[in-house]
């Protein structure tokens, strides 16, 4: 992780653009897909 | 000549009244002789923005402002703005409001009061529609570093893409302050031109026979303790992820506690009226007012107001074709009209309304505003995570 984000850092802008597209997107959908998770273990919760 | 200007000189050294004359005339012709050409243009973007107010009913409640505060900052000597070291009206409301980015995070308050995450609970397979179509915040941010911005304006730029004007706010004031107000101004008009830039590329990206798919209405209703634990569960997990975002969600998720708590609705109807409207109110006139001739008339704002369009479009592409990808993997009775994946930009609930519209155009009676509203409200959820996550990872590149 460190090696990837010194990589970058001495990368060009678009370089970093991509790194913060990858990053952001993964990040987006994690956080959405434990949200997701989160509302269907609930349902399934209040139905108990 | 010469002999002209010396006997002016001579009268004003021996008849001081007369040099106070002269004064007195400069100052009071001093707003014809310190009007610019560039003031002029701006007079007529101001003019531009409170006619698509008022006459094209195009976010009338953030253009109207914007559009005066533009002629307002713009008349000569800028009072309204700051005069002889002494700020006027319009820096006090910037300092107070933007420059801290309080304004938005008000307007987060308000939003997140009006919203229902219900529909997102009925049907909470949206909620990746919310991710997905967070697709053009990232690609505008590549584009915008291949045209020449450095990573911290091209994020700026791309959060445009969020279709969030409070985010494009608070990214654009913590990254890119020189470029917050064409920013601005690029994310509310092209939320309000929705309706007019996703519908042709939806139609370019699906078959008249997707735009037909029929969803199932789920009628369950979901848990008052779920909609009061969301909210609070939101907030942490994006402190965690990305303790930046904080203010952002916070905000947001705070108005929705207020909403759902159940036993504060006048706190409640007070977020949903009186505060959004006046911070709506305040808001405007103030980004108006950051449009100085001088930072606004250049070629980088042209710049701007172009990738925010891109970026509208490749939202709006990135949803639909993530929806037509998840078809791949269902069942045929269980295919999601890939529409719906245009309604996970956070333009809420504009873009629920066009889907609908255009399921309806496309086939009478195909009812599909419940999932589209619940795609809508991920987006609005989806976009402030991509915003924190944007602000959590640039630092981390550049300084």
């Amino acid at each position: 992780m460190d090696g990837i984000l010194e990589f970058l850092r001495n990368a060009g802008a678009t370089e970093q653009a991509i790194g913060v597209s990858v990053g952001g997107l993964v990040g987006v959908f994690a956080t959405m897909a434990f949200f997701f998770i989160m509302i269907v273990v609930a349902d399934r919760f209040g139905k108990h | 000549m010469r002999q002209k200007a010396l006997y002016d000189a001579l009268i004003i050294l021996c008849c001081p009244s007369y040099a106070g004359y002269i004064r007195g005339m400069q100052d009071v012709f001093i707003g014809f002789t310190s009007i610019t050409w560039k003031m002029l243009v701006m007079y007529g973007i101001g003019g531009v923005l409170i006619w698509l107010a008022i006459k094209k009913q195009y976010e009338p409640m953030l253009l109207l402002p914007i559009g005066f505060g533009a002629i307002l900052v713009n008349l000569p000597l800028a009072i309204a703005w700051e005069h002889e070291g002494v700020p006027g009206f319009l820096r006090i409301l910037y300092d107070a409001g933007i420059a801290n980015e309080l304004f938005p995070l008000l307007i987060f308050i308000a939003v997140g009061a009006m919203i229902d995450f219900g529909p997102l609970f009925r049907n909470p397979l949206m909620i990746f529609f919310g991710a997905a179509a967070q697709f053009g915040i990232f690609a505008t941010m590549i584009i915008a570093t291949l045209l020449g911005f450095d990573l911290k304006t091209a994020a700026s730029i791309g959060i445009i893409g969020a279709a969030d004007g409070p985010t494009a706010i608070y990214v654009a004031t913590k990254f890119a302050r020189d470029y917050l107000a064409p920013i601005s101004v690029a994310a509310y008009s092209y939320m309000s031109l929705v309706p007019l830039i996703q519908p042709p590329v939806i139609r370019l990206l699906t078959t008249k026979e997707e735009r037909r798919i029929h969803m199932p209405l789920h009628e369950k209703q979901s848990p008052q303790w779920l909609k009061i634990l969301f909210p609070i569960l939101v907030t942490m997990t994006a402190g965690i992820v990305a303790p930046i975002s904080v203010p952002l969600v916070g905000s947001l998720m705070f108005g929705n506690l207020i909403r759902e708590s159940g036993v504060v609705e006048r706190l409640s109807q007070t977020a949903q009226n009186e505060l959004a409207y006046l911070v709506t109110l305040l808001l405007g006139i103030t980004i108006g007012g950051s449009m100085s001739a001088e930072k606004f008339l250049n070629w980088d704002t042209i710049l701007i107001l172009a990738m925010g369009l891109v970026a509208f479009i490749f939202d709006t592409a990135g949803g639909v074709l993530f929806a037509k990808f998840f078809n791949l993997f269902l069942p045929r009775d269980r295919k999601i009209n890939p529409m719906i994946g245009a309604c996970g930009i956070s333009a809420f609930p504009m873009s629920a309304r066009v889907i609908q519209r255009m399921a309806n155009e496309e086939e009478r009676g195909n009812i599909i505003l419940m999932q589209a509203i619940g795609a809508n409200v991920s987006g609005q959820l989806g976009s402030i995570i991509a915003g924190g996550l944007v602000l959590a990872l640039v630092p981390l590149l550049v300084k």
